[in-house]
């Protein structure tokens, strides 16, 4: 479960991002995670709440989450394919056969917050 | 209520620290190979005949991540080879501040680092630990449907090994659906294809290794 590592990770961003804002208390965290990022969401969202405890800051907080597709690019052919499944993932040009790039699904990133 | 745009990466500091290992490995002129695989897949008996081909000509210092035993590390050590272990504890991967750690105890008067990450083919996809190549191994009896099964980790892959393919014809095991599979998930992976119990298909990769730290 690296869910939690990279949970202690985002709530280490929230209590510095917190600090330089003069926050007591964050309501609400927007999260961006790519389908190819290697994040299972619930994971994420259960080590989440399990860190509510020992962080006062987020004891409230409502994380929401965009999960971004993927989006692939032929750098030949300059088309952009988009993959919803991670299974129907397959990173060859259809029309010229040579690899693409995955331009968008591996992020992972705090967009904004909300606090008082 | 006050609104924040945040906009960082959430892995930033990884990501950092992953950079700071290329740099100093970059300025020693030392390669380096992250393994990764499920358990017993065969890492470390790959390691260790890698060691063994290459010891002739190729210093090799070795970081080792586990969860709790040394038992790896031991294996490499009567190599004659300087060995770091990192005990996660239970973290189900390496993250490069780790390995930034291990940088300091482990010889860097060596050719070659090799890092062992830990076994699974999920957690260690998600922490870059600073390597020139990432080293993934899929074993011929874990069956030809992990691929597909687990894309991150194929996909960060640079080099993947099929091990073990003595067992070819041995176990039900689609050798093609597999390379396609692979071509699909990372087409410019390198593969090889080789068994570490019966030697056969290894020299290849050696002599891939080996053009690499030539370059």
């Amino acid at each position: 479960m690296h869910e939690g590592a990279i949970a202690e990770s985002i709530v280490d961003i929230l209590k510095d991002t917190a600090k330089e804002n003069k926050l007591n208390k964050i309501t609400k965290v927007a999260l961006k995670i790519g389908k190819m990022s290697g994040v299972m969401i619930d994971a994420l969202l259960f080590a989440l709440d399990a860190l509510r405890n020992e962080e006062s800051i987020i004891e409230d907080a409502k994380f929401e989450v965009v999960e971004n597709d993927i989006k692939a690019h032929c750098f030949v052919c300059d088309k952009d394919f988009y993959f919803e499944e991670l299974t129907d993932i397959v990173l060859v040009c259809p029309d010229c056969s040579m690899p693409l790039e995955i331009i968008e699904g591996k992020e992972m990133e705090i967009i904004e917050i909300e606090g008082e | 209520m006050k609104r924040v745009i945040v906009e960082k990466k959430i892995l930033e500091r990884n990501t950092e620290s992953a950079q700071r290992i290329r740099e100093i490995l970059k300025n020693k002129g030392i390669f380096s190979l992250n393994f990764m695989s499920s358990p017993g897949a065969g890492k470390t008996t790959i390691i260790e005949k890698t060691i063994e081909a290459l010891k002739d000509e190729v210093r090799v210092s070795f970081i080792d991540g586990d969860l709790d035993t040394d038992r790896d590390a031991e294996r490499v050590k009567r190599l004659g080879v300087d060995v770091v272990q990192i005990n996660t504890s239970g973290a189900c991967h390496l993250d490069a501040d780790m390995v930034l750690k291990a940088l300091n105890k482990v010889s860097l008067d060596c050719d070659l680092l090799i890092i062992e990450n830990v076994g699974n083919l999920v957690c260690p996809a998600t922490f870059d630990v600073g390597a020139d190549r990432n080293v993934v191994i899929l074993s011929v009896p874990e069956g030809d449907d992990k691929v597909k099964k687990y894309p991150v980790m194929f996909n960060v892959a640079d080099v993947i090994l099929i091990n073990k393919i003595d067992l070819y014809g041995v176990l039900d095991f689609d050798r093609d659906k597999v390379l396609k599979e692979i071509r699909e998930v990372k087409p410019k992976a390198e593969v090889f294809e080789l068994s570490a119990k019966t030697g056969v298909g290894f020299d290849e990769w050696i002599e891939y290794v080996k053009d690499f730290i030539r370059q």
